[in-house]
């Protein structure tokens, strides 16, 4: 319970707060929720069961049965938000942003909504904290973004706002036949494959928007390009999960009998974006927008992935979720630092930065490295694990999304080398400041971490991933 | 039946002390004597097996809650509108007693049984609204929007007497219960009948304001004073629906195949209307009309939905549309502009956040965006009509995603940077308006929990 209250009551106390305290306000109740969460974490390490957080054990004339609970994937994408968002308060610390009223509470407020997602075990109440995500982060890039924000923000609203329609419309479409939304009624409901077809497409459009996956991706790099960088970080880092999480817990299990449909369309689209995403991103010249169709060719990886629905998918899966954070907070950390101090975002405007800011230099280095998948970082583990699946199922499949690796090296180095080498264009470049290099130390930490025992995870999210696919195919078998 | 009374005395009490020409007395009294209506109604819903059964008007439970909510909006409207009772002290008597005098109208059309109650409700009810859209005399604007909606509503009223003949012809009974009782029988299933049906189908129709019967109703918002749009928009639609869905389910129920297809056809047709020319408008007060269309649209869905929870589900439907109507039209009150224009809302966020704030929510909630009410009055009336009417439904969200667009864009409006007027907004700020926008900001946020009862 206290895990989903801390973020609310900051955010409401966020309000009442003085202004030269609140970073510091943010900070502590940011902390709070890291040791909150990891407590949970150590307590449940390795089983497999569901911890009810509220049962209410009744079911309201609505369907609603308020139940919430987490097992290890919720648990493991708990951490993992408490985790990012430590690290976005503290790499947005200093700015003018950390001591608005509005703006902490509004992250609060996101925090509160992500945590809803992932422990929501009812379709409505996963709904509707699905859909409060959206209203902080479009109104953090709303008050706080770039100049020409609004066109780009509206297509970001309109866009997932259609996406949730639809997924409402296969709830309630699934509704219809079951006893309650709880998560185990509706996915008892026995769906012709033609139905299951459509239900899985409500969720696909949904997620699909969300994460996104080519060709519904049109929203994200103009809506990242005008985001401030917190918003771009929780959008890119912490709701762009939520459409993966959702995939293997929510739109897989509920709709399991269009798999054999939904599945090669997935893959496939999936793969077009890997491919085409990753060219625009080696074409382009803003340093937001490169690391944006970045984000979308490696999110294709893990959408792929998860399609496929066997374990070892799945945790590799989890894995590369982890590490997509860890790297996108990072890369657009990086971006955010150049964007303030150069007022730019064009990398030919750039140059020469390593010199004149060796710490910089170093970590974002560090970072592209961590992005590129070098061995010894939590990437190598998870791509590795992600192509080897993709192979068994098609070779072809397999070999197309390998060029992941190519492509992201060139675009990585190209957008490092072109800002941080080279003739200097610039005269100073203020170095690191110490919350952007706690932010730099503990990515680079963690993810050396992951890299060398990547177990960890398997261990945590490994049983309770067997125990969703046994349940899946038990509600398979009625069905036959 | 005592809140009926209440209501009514509480008008004629306004009337006189309006004599001394104090107006916040007047005020006062109105207050009160809602207040006290409202607890009746409150202990009536809460005392078991209670209800009044009148030849002609019975108030049960559905009633009373309808009740409740139409007399808590008109609370908060004739608070909104106390700014005007001062600028002109000579007329604040009648303006009360009107708005009370309607709302008597409206409890009247709640509670009916029988057709000729059903009919004086209806006219109780409009005639002080035609009245009240043109009590801005020297305006323009506002006298065409009483002299249209005077002629538009009589001539449906009309319709309906017509329509009510030839039902009379058909079964010759005007309970409502007897009518449904008639209509068992196949032997009245003439022409007469059929007839009457659509006549009736048709006034109401216009009454709430639905495609293609809609054209007074963005002139009519757009003239009137801001109170009394708030008025038509939330209370008056409350009545016209509740009595639309008693009278076409209990009476009508028999021949539902016959009715049905036209309601579901003008539902679509009407959701389409009012979205797609709201998505161009420019003034505040008609883009809120067309969005009243657009919404009229979505509850038809309650009325030809076979679900015998429909009454429930139009109620918290319109309880959560009554508070996005209301908020609104206290931010356009304080705004107190007769240019009514959209770009005059730039930068009100800034200058008075809490309003916005509110601002913000009501419009989501419109949108249909969880968890604010909106969404789960949305959530009943689509899930109730899913199974027999899955186009419908969605085209309904379809129409959501196209109407997400202009209520964003004034989200955006208000977000924005303003570069004009700023000093003009400073004196925006004043407790009363604080007060309501709260209430609402609470009924927007919380609205969502009236779906654990029931």
């Amino acid at each position: 319970m206290e895990l989903i209250l801390i973020p609310l009551v900051v955010a409401i106390l966020a309000c009442f707060v003085p202004k030269q305290m609140l970073k510091y306000f943010s900070l502590a109740g940011a902390i709070a929720s890291l040791v909150v969460v990891s407590v949970h974490a150590l307590a449940y390490c390795g089983s497999s069961h569901f911890v009810t957080l509220i049962d209410p054990g009744f079911i309201t004339a609505f369907g609603l049965s308020f139940k919430m609970a987490y097992d290890g994937m919720s648990l493991f994408m708990l951490v993992l938000t408490s985790l990012i968002f430590l690290l976005i308060v503290l790499s947005n610390f200093n700015n003018e942003t950390a001591s608005s009223k509005k703006f902490v509470a509004m992250i609060f407020l996101m925090l509160f909504a992500l945590n809803g997602v992932f422990t929501s075990m009812d379709g409505m109440v996963f709904y509707i904290f699905w859909e409060i995500t959206l209203i902080p982060v479009f109104l953090i890039a709303l008050w706080y973004g770039a100049e020409n924000r609004k066109k780009a923000l509206m297509k970001f609203f309109i866009y997932t706002f259609i996406g949730s329609l639809a997924m409402l419309l296969s709830l309630i479409a699934i509704k219809v036949n079951a006893a309650s939304f709880a998560h185990s009624d509706l996915m008892a409901v026995e769906l012709s494959s033609k139905a299951a077809f459509w239900i899985m497409g409500g969720f696909f459009l949904a997620f699909a928007i969300k994460a996104p996956i080519f060709p519904f991706h049109t929203w994200q790099p103009d809506t990242y390009t005008v985001s401030p960088m917190a918003g771009t970080m929780l959008l890119s880092a912490l709701m762009l999960k939520m459409a993966l999480y959702g995939m293997v817990r929510w739109m897989i299990p509920l709709a399991p009998e269009a798999m054999e449909f939904m599945l090669p369309i997935i893959v496939v689209l999936s793969l077009i974006g890997i491919v085409y995403t990753a060219i625009l991103a080696i074409k382009g010249d803003d340093i937001k927008r490169i690391f944006a169709f970045a984000s979308i060719s490696h999110v294709g990886l893990i959408a792929a992935g998860i399609m496929l629905f066997n374990k070892d998918a799945l945790s590799a899966a989890f894995l590369q979720m982890f590490n997509h954070s860890l790297v996108a907070i990072g890369l657009f950390l990086a971006a955010g630092i150049l964007e303030q101090r150069l007022n730019t975002r064009n990398l030919y405007e750039m140059g020469g930065i390593a010199k004149l800011a060796p710490k910089f230099g170093f970590w974002f280095a560090v970072i592209g490295f961590a992005s590129v998948s070098v061995p010894f970082s939590s990437g190598f583990i998870g791509e590795f694990l992600l192509l080897k699946e993709l192979y068994e199922y098609k070779w072809i499949v397999g070999l197309l999304a390998g060029t992941t690796l190519v492509f992201g090296a060139v675009y990585t180095l190209r957008a490092y080398q072109l800002s941080m080498f080279g003739p200097a264009k610039i005269e100073s470049f203020i170095d690191l400041s110490w919350n952007e290099w706690l932010v730099f130390f503990v990515l680079g930490i963690v993810v050396l971490a992951l890299g060398l025992f990547p177990q960890i995870v398997f261990d945590f999210v490994g049983p309770s991933i067997e125990n969703l696919m046994e349940s899946v195919e038990l509600s398979k078998n009625i069905v036959k | 039946m005592e809140a009926l009374i209440v209501i009514f005395i509480t008008g004629l009490i306004s009337m006189f002390v309006a004599m001394a020409k104090k107006p916040m007395l007047v005020l006062l009294t109105a207050v009160l004597g809602i207040l006290v209506a409202i607890s009746s109604l409150t202990y009536q819903v809460y005392s078991p097996y209670f209800w009044l059964d009148y030849d002609g008007l019975y108030f049960g439970i559905v009633e009373n809650m309808y009740g409740i909510v139409a007399l808590s909006f008109g609370l908060l409207l004739i608070l909104v509108g106390f700014q005007s009772y001062k600028k002109e002290p000579e007329h604040t008597g009648e303006y009360i007693s009107l708005l009370l005098f309607s709302m008597c109208g409206v409890l009247i059309m709640f509670a009916f049984t029988d057709l000729f109650m059903f009919f004086l409700g209806l006219e109780i009810m409009s005639i002080p609204i035609y009245v009240m859209a043109g009590s801005r005399k020297k305006d323009l604007k506002s006298t065409e929007a009483a002299m249209k909606y005077f002629f538009t509503g009589s001539f449906a009223t009309g319709v309906l007497l017509f329509g009510i003949a030839w039902l009379y012809g058909a079964v010759g009974t005007f309970k409502i219960g007897e009518i449904a009782l008639a209509i068992q029988d196949p032997s009245t299933h003439t022409s007469l009948l059929f007839v009457g049906v659509l006549l009736i189908l048709a006034s109401f129709l216009f009454k709430i304001g639905a495609a293609p019967f809609h054209f007074w109703s963005p002139d009519v918002y757009g003239g009137s004073p801001n109170v009394v749009t708030g008025f038509m928009a939330s209370i008056v639609k409350l009545g016209g629906f509740l009595a639309f869905l008693k009278l076409f389910t209990i009476s009508f129920g028999g021949i539902h195949d016959f009715w049905s297809p036209a309601v579901m056809v003008i539902g679509i047709l009407t959701m389409f209307v009012g979205n797609l020319s709201a998505l161009r408008q420019t003034k505040f007060k008609r883009l809120l009309a067309y969005s009243s269309i657009t919404h009229a649209g979505y509850a038809l869905m309650a009325i030809v939905s076979t679900s015998t929870q429909s009454h429930f589900n139009l109620w918290v439907y319109f309880l959560a549309y009554g508070f996005s109507i209301i908020a609104l039209i206290t931010i356009s009150k304080m705004l107190n502009d007769n240019e009514d224009d959209l770009e005059n809302y730039k930068g009100f966020a800034r200058i008075n956040p809490f309003a916005g704030f509110v601002m913000i929510l009501a419009l989501l909630s419109l949108a249909g965006v969880p968890p604010l009410a909106g969404f789960f009055g949305k959530y009943l009336v689509f899930s109730s009509a899913i199974v027999d009417y899955p186009v419908f439904v969605i085209l309904a969200l379809v129409n959501s995603g196209i109407a997400i667009y202009y209520y964003l864009r004034m989200i955006v409006t208000i977000s924005s940077t303003s570069e004009q007027n700023s000093t003009e907004l400073e004196n925006t700020k004043n407790s009363v308006y604080n007060v309501v926008l709260m209430i609402c900001a609470i009924g927007l946020l919380a609205g969502g929990l009236v779906t654990m009862f029931n």
